[in-house]
């Protein structure tokens, strides 16, 4: 008598797709939060009014610690107005929007030279300010 | 002998496997959540101060900032914040031109940036253009 031999199968348990997934995206937010400025401190100063920003290629972040920061890596500020003239590129005017967000206590010292790099770079400056609440 | 009729009960569960989907579908939940928080501000347009002629240069009107928070200086006189609105405004009023319109801001190094947002603020509602000049760019005349 001659026995069959059984193929062994070798499947992707499907319990498992869900944990795949989960740590893809867990891997993802992490990627994409070490390229946004959402993880540093800063107060924004307060304004009467204010508008939506809208969507921005760059944004510049003064800490509390006075530390210049873009699209949330460290710069220094003699690099700012050629990164980001690099980075708006040909971006046409009215769209070359850079956010600027400045802890309300940092010295002009600090803010200054940036607005003016901005300013060099061509890009429409707008201030990241929080709405005045009575 | 009595028999009873007991009804088994049915033990029900969330199957195991769907725990990771639950998980997965909750932080889709909350990131989406958190992402649509828009960011809010003022646009500000700077012209730069090396566009401005040096002969019209004269005729602005030039705010100095300081770490005072009650007081600046317009054109070297001490004014109080609460009547800086009515000193432009009665500048600006005769200046019909834009580029007469320019407002210069002058800031102490330790000018803290919510007093210039502030001052900055009211230059622009009352119709003022805001430049700003630095330190390396103003002109000493040594005579």
């Amino acid at each position: 008598m001659k026995l069959s031999r059984r193929t062994p199968r070798a499947d992707v348990p499907s319990m498992a797709m869900g944990d795949i997934a989960f740590n893809l995206l867990i891997f993802f937010v992490i990627l994409a939060r070490a390229q946004d400025d959402s993880h540093l401190q800063w107060d924004p100063a307060v304004a009467k009014e204010v508008e939506q920003a809208g969507a921005a290629r760059v944004s510049l972040l003064l800490d509390d610690e006075n530390k210049i920061y873009l699209n949330g890596q460290p710069i220094g500020m003699a690099q700012i107005a050629a990164d980001v003239t690099d980075i708006l590129g040909d971006t046409p005017s009215g769209e070359r929007i850079v956010l600027l967000k400045v802890h309300k206590d940092v010295p002009a010292l600090y803010f200054q030279p940036v607005i003016e790099a901005i300013s060099e770079a061509g890009g429409d400056l707008v201030h990241i300010l929080e709405e005045q609440h009575d | 002998m009595r028999i009873r009729n007991r009804r088994k009960k049915l033990l029900v569960e969330p199957p195991a496997s769907a725990t990771g989907d639950i998980a997965f579908n909750l932080i889709v939940f909350f990131l989406v959540c958190a992402s649509v928080h828009p960011d809010s501000g003022r646009s500000q347009t700077l012209p730069r101060s090396d566009e401005v002629d040096a002969e019209e240069e004269l005729e602005n009107i030039e705010i100095q900032l300081s770490r005072n928070p009650n007081t600046v200086l317009m054109n070297g006189e001490p004014v109080r914040i609460m009547d800086l609105v009515a000193r432009l405004k009665s500048k600006l009023a005769t200046k019909t031109r834009e580029e007469d319109r320019v407002v210069v801001i002058r800031s102490e190094p330790d000018t803290p940036y919510h007093h210039w947002i502030d001052i900055t603020g009211l230059v622009e509602d009352t119709g003022g253009i805001i430049t700003i000049q630095t330190e390396e760019e103003r002109e000493v005349r040594i005579e």
